[in-house]
């Protein structure tokens, strides 16, 4: 019998246990966390802003799940040692410690907040929100506050601020360049300051915060010279990959100081393969390795890392990045690469505006989209699109992502893109092959009406 | 699939009934007294647009090769059988929201239960009692319907049939004038 060791019980670590239990159903399957339960980390604005209470309400791979997998659950537990050469992990659960032997094992050991250098960082009243516990820190720290600082600049830091102002307090949002810099063009990323500030949230932006002060703990945060009174300050700027336990047991780190993989997601040691934000992963449109830690790449390169350290053989060439959220009631996507990443990789980008369709619908083109972008390498291909909407943005985004993912010559994106008649066919097309229509009247008239718009070639 | 929701846009009249039956359908108490004090509030999962002049109520489409299915990560999105409905398993979602990007229909939303995805589930629980989902239920001008993709098909074959009729029935009439 196999057995497979998992360290980490969040999205990376349960789906390579799950596929790991999958691809060999005779291994023995141990996922050892140090959560008390495995939770569902993208719920934690939720919980601040109240809409759920308990962290069981953001329970995830229940004990059902796992039981209908044959994974055993060892939590919370530490994993504190690994030796290589004899094939043994060593685990610290309730005070005592215990041995395992393993024939595979992989590392999910996820990421850890980062902190910037700001002086009075050690003061009370500082919280992050990569656990629930600092949540529950938050929590308490806004029964008593008026206003936050959300330092920050991804989306999770956002969600946090939204939450926080669906609590009734001044919230300050600052950023050291702009808003979502690494997943936006600055042209996007203004547009959104402005709709937020219109929202009533405070955009401290162009410089970090200078110096964070109060006795024991805030009382004040120091911006631009502004002196910015508040009791609570939370730290979204990002994240680092956690690698002490794997640094300890000899495995090579990366460039980008995570754990170093190959396209089988293995690392340096034999055996031990890695996935999530603790790891590298190939990038899609360069193959170049990158730091990428997001939800969804971590949840896939979790499903190849099981499965291959189950005995399977599984390539991967690289992920796309895409993410989406709904902030203040806007909803956002960002695929692929933007002009920073793309950057980062010396890859060379140009980027477009996207103009919305015409709709076949009368009187709904102006107000489709609000901004969208894409952008190209050197043979116009496209390797990156954001979108920004009210609603439905998604009707488009599904359109970008498939043209990220196949990297799709742009002049042909547009044809198919700008196209009325195509844009109506295709939907048509879609709705027939799922066999679930519906609006027969209504997608006639629209075809007719396309028809029409053919024939006298107007805009309609 | 057997059964599906189709929508008669031309009989819409914007009401939103559907809407708040749906919530209903997919709250604790399952009525709406009740319903409207829970916490977290009951959402809906059909949502009436307006385009042009028509009302059009959209909910999931229940694709035949749906994208949401093969782009999540986690493979909570799934169906039973290729007849069932496409539901989410909330246990494995982890509020990535790749569905939402994906969707063509935008029909996939962030819940308020921790932000998991929620979707028309075509009222499962209610279809298993032998009633209808919620939405056809509340719809009083009929603009809703469950119906099986024969009962679609049907009128307009009905409808076929009779204009070749009429057209050999006018044929035959102008020669019996000659």
């Amino acid at each position: 019998m196999k057995r497979i060791v998992i360290i980490g019980g969040s999205a990376a670590g349960m789906m390579a246990a799950i596929a790991a239990a999958r691809q060999n159903l005779n291994a023995e399957v141990t996922v050892i966390t140090q959560d008390s339960m495995p939770y569902r980390r993208p719920a934690i604005p939720a919980l601040i802003a109240g809409y759920i209470t308990r962290p069981a309400d953001a329970k995830i791979f229940s004990a059902g799940t796992l039981a209908q997998h044959n994974v055993k659950l060892i939590c919370p537990a530490e994993a504190t040692n690994i030796v290589p050469e004899s094939k043994i992990i060593s685990i610290l659960s309730n005070g005592k410690e215990e041995k395992l032997s393993y024939d595979a094992m992989v590392i999910a050991t996820g990421a850890y907040p980062l902190i910037p250098e700001i002086s009075g960082c050690d003061k009370k009243g500082i919280c992050t929100f990569t656990t629930y516990e600092a949540a529950a820190e938050i929590i308490e720290t806004a029964k008593s506050a008026n206003s936050a600082v959300v330092i920050g600049a991804g989306f999770i830091a956002l969600e946090i601020a939204e939450a926080l102002m669906h609590k009734g307090l001044d919230v300050y949002f600052n950023v050291r360049s702009r808003i979502l810099r690494k997943l936006l063009e600055p042209e996007v990323s203004e547009f959104l300051t402005k709709k937020f500030e219109q929202k009533g949230l405070k955009m401290l932006t162009g410089e970090a915060i200078s110096e964070i002060g109060g006795a024991n703990s805030v009382e004040y945060v120091m911006h631009k010279g502004k002196k910015i009174d508040t009791t609570l300050v939370i730290m979204g700027a990002g994240v680092r990959p956690n690698v002490a336990l794997a640094e300890k047991c000899g495995i090579e780190l990366g460039t980008t100081g995570a754990i170093k993989v190959d396209n089988f997601l293995e690392t340096s040691v034999k055996d031990i393969y890695v996935a999530g934000d603790c790891a590298e992963s190939p990038d899609l449109a360069t193959g170049r390795f990158v730091y990428m830690p997001v939800g969804s790449v971590g949840a896939c390169a979790g499903k190849i890392a099981g499965a291959n350290a189950a005995g399977a053989n599984q390539k991967t060439d690289g992920f796309l990045r895409a993410q989406a959220d709904q902030i203040l009631g806007l909803q956002i996507f960002s695929i692929g690469h933007s002009t920073t990443t793309a950057g980062e990789l010396g890859l060379k980008v140009r980027v477009y505006d996207l103009d919305a369709p015409q709709s076949a619908i009368k009187n709904r083109g102006a107000d489709l989209f609000d901004v969208a972008k894409v952008l190209t390498d050197s043979d116009d291909r496209i390797v990156g699109a954001q979108l920004v909407a009210k609603k439905h943005g998604s009707q488009f985004a599904w359109q970008l992502y498939k043209a990220v993912l196949e990297t799709e010559d742009r002049k042909e994106f547009l044809q198919r893109f700008n196209s009325p008649r195509m844009r109506v066919a295709e939907a048509l097309v879609h709705a027939l092959k799922s066999t679930v229509v519906v609006e027969t009247v209504g997608a006639e008239k629209a075809l007719t009406l396309a028809d029409e718009a053919n024939r006298k070639n107007t805009s309609w | 699939m057997t059964k599906v929701i189709m929508v008669d846009i031309e009989r819409c009249l914007a009401c939103k009934s559907c809407e708040i039956a749906c919530a209903v359908a997919h709250s604790q108490a399952k009525v709406l007294e009740e319903a409207i004090a829970e916490s977290p509030k009951p959402r809906k999962r059909v949502t009436v647009e307006a385009a042009g002049e028509f009302g059009v109520p959209i909910q999931c489409r229940h694709c035949e090769a749906p994208l949401c299915i093969e782009i999540c990560p986690t493979g909570a999105i799934q169906r039973q059988s290729e007849e069932s409905p496409v539901v989410v398993d909330k246990d494995l979602c982890i509020g990535c929201k790749l569905c939402m990007l994906i969707c063509p229909f935008g029909v996939l939303q962030i819940g308020p239960e921790g932000r998991a995805i929620i979707k028309c589930d075509m009222c499962l629980e209610r279809m298993e009692e032998g009633q209808e989902p919620a939405c056809v239920e509340a719809c009083p001008t009929k603009a809703l319907r469950l119906v099986s993709l024969q009962e679609v098909t049907k009128p307009k074959r009905m409808a076929a049939a009779k204009q070749l009729v009429k057209e050999i029935e006018m044929k035959e009439s102008k020669n019996e004038g000659k």
